[in-house]
């Protein structure tokens, strides 16, 4: 019994050691991929100076910010200061540990299941740890004691708030057809069916993309950024690695976990043609999140941006009313059918 | 056992977390300027001391809002996992539920709580 505990605790360290490192190095790299997307979009290059395709240039970013030096802007809240930080990138490195990546398979006699932490309220767990992450954003704004920073604060509070309502409604038309919350058994719903919740629930993967942009503060809805009027937002007094923990969670790390998580729900998760033997799952998991990574970075980098004040009348009076709809009607058809 | 992987994520979060918030204070150069640490507002002195101050109510309604429907919807999820269990009694139940959400939804935005107003 000691034993198998003790056994069990390492397997889970070990999972996190890979889990949470590779997430991390491809959040930095995707920064190199979005800068090469974007110039390519804009009919540019992209990064090409340092290392074959630019590909060191996320690198020398790292080594540029880290020998920064700090500076803390006067009248700033020095706790609140430093909270922020770590407010903003400790839910986004949670999110992923509830990401089933492929299906429980045994290997010299015990079965092991490539997700972190398999419970039955992950999907809970899931958008708690995306509200938690707004308060890294507040705090920022609060913290800093610049007016840019303070109006983006609010404006990202705004829309997040909207958009996690219509986020919650839109997940239950799935929920309901699953019968649970473990993402691990929306997977398997969908693989004994043998149909993806997209073909059931399309209203809702349409609202559920509209949340994950604004949640992740992507283009259109960008408003806390803002470049233009904000200079940045609400992270516009960080300098160096500080300011580095910013968009690595909230543009790269976020993004990576909701599309998994749209992947679980709507896209059949591991499913998939067997093409590579028992490694496919893993590479259909990869390929439909990374397609929704890129179909996010597409987006940012095409479309304009909305005002404040479009964003939240949008959430309130469309996508709410479409959301509540769409949970009632999957309610009736799903009892009479 | 499956709630330890959240613990040891979290542990290893905070501690990658940390790190980016200190790295600059430890190893960052140091060359303190008297104007280094000045907010800046578009290049002339600050009018105002603090930042902290009034701001749109328009933010603190919306807030209110979303106390108000996020937990709706927290309620609705356990009843979504149970549904297949709970028959034609729980349907009716979450309709009624619902409707009366619907209704509030509906008062808020009469009164016009939903408007982003100046």
């Amino acid at each position: 019994m000691e034993r198998e505990l003790i056994e069990s605790l390492l397997f889970t360290v070990l999972k996190v050691l890979v889990v949470v490192p590779v997430a991390l190095g491809v959040g930095a790299y995707l920064t190199w991929f979005e800068r090469k997307l974007a110039g390519h979009i804009q009919n540019r290059m992209g990064p090409t100076v340092v290392g074959p395709f630019g590909l060191l240039q996320p690198l020398a970013d790292a080594l540029k910010l880290a020998t920064k030096e700090s500076v803390i802007p006067r009248g700033a809240d020095r706790p609140v200061y430093y909270l922020a930080i770590l407010l903003a990138l400790v839910p986004s490195v949670l999110l992923l540990a509830l990401i089933p990546w492929g299906p429980a398979f045994e290997l010299g006699g015990r079965v092991i299941k490539p997700i972190i932490s398999d419970v039955n309220v992950a999907l809970l767990l899931a958008f708690a740890f995306g509200s938690l992450s707004v308060y890294g954003t507040i705090f920022s704004g609060w913290a800093s004691n610049s007016k840019y920073a303070f109006i983006g604060s609010m404006r990202k509070a705004a829309v997040v708030i909207a958009y996690e309502v219509v986020l919650g409604f839109s997940v239950l038309g799935v929920v309901l057809l699953a019968g649970t919350l473990s993402t691990v058994g929306i997977v398997q719903a969908q693989i004994e069916r043998g149909v993806w919740f997209i073909l059931y629930q399309p209203v809702a993967f349409v609202l559920y993309m509209f949340c994950m942009l604004a949640e992740s503060g992507r283009v259109p809805f960008d408003v806390q950024e803002a470049e233009a009027e904000l200079v940045t937002g609400y992270n516009v007094e960080y300098g160096g690695m500080k300011f580095g923990a910013f968009p690595l969670a909230e543009w790269y790390l976020n993004v990576i976990a909701l599309s998994a998580i749209a992947v679980v729900l709507f896209f059949g998760g591991w499913s998939g043609p067997s093409i590579l033997g028992p490694l496919s799952p893993y590479f259909w998991f990869l390929v439909k999140t990374f397609g929704l990574v890129f179909f996010t970075m597409w987006l940012h980098w095409t479309l304009p941006r909305f005002q404040a004040k479009d964003i939240t009348d949008v959430a309130w009076k469309i996508l709410l009313p479409v959301a509540i709809a769409n949970v009632v009607v999957t309610a009736v058809v799903k009892y009479f059918f | 056992m499956e709630y330890a992987g959240l613990a040891v994520v979290f542990l290893l979060a905070l501690l990658i977390a940390l790190g980016q918030a200190f790295l600059n204070d430890l190893i960052g150069y140091r060359k303190p300027d008297p104007m280094e640490d000045y907010p800046y507002e578009c290049g002339v002195p600050l009018y105002d001391e603090s930042v902290r101050g009034r701001f749109k109510q328009g933010y603190y309604l919306l807030g209110l809002l979303l106390i108000l429907f996020d937990i709706e919807a927290a309620y609705l999820f356990p009843w979504a996992v149970v549904f297949e269990e709970i028959g034609l009694y729980g349907l009716v139940e979450a309709l009624l539920f619902v409707g009366i959400l619907a209704l509030g939804f509906l008062y808020a935005w009469r009164k016009g709580a939903l408007d982003w107003e100046l």
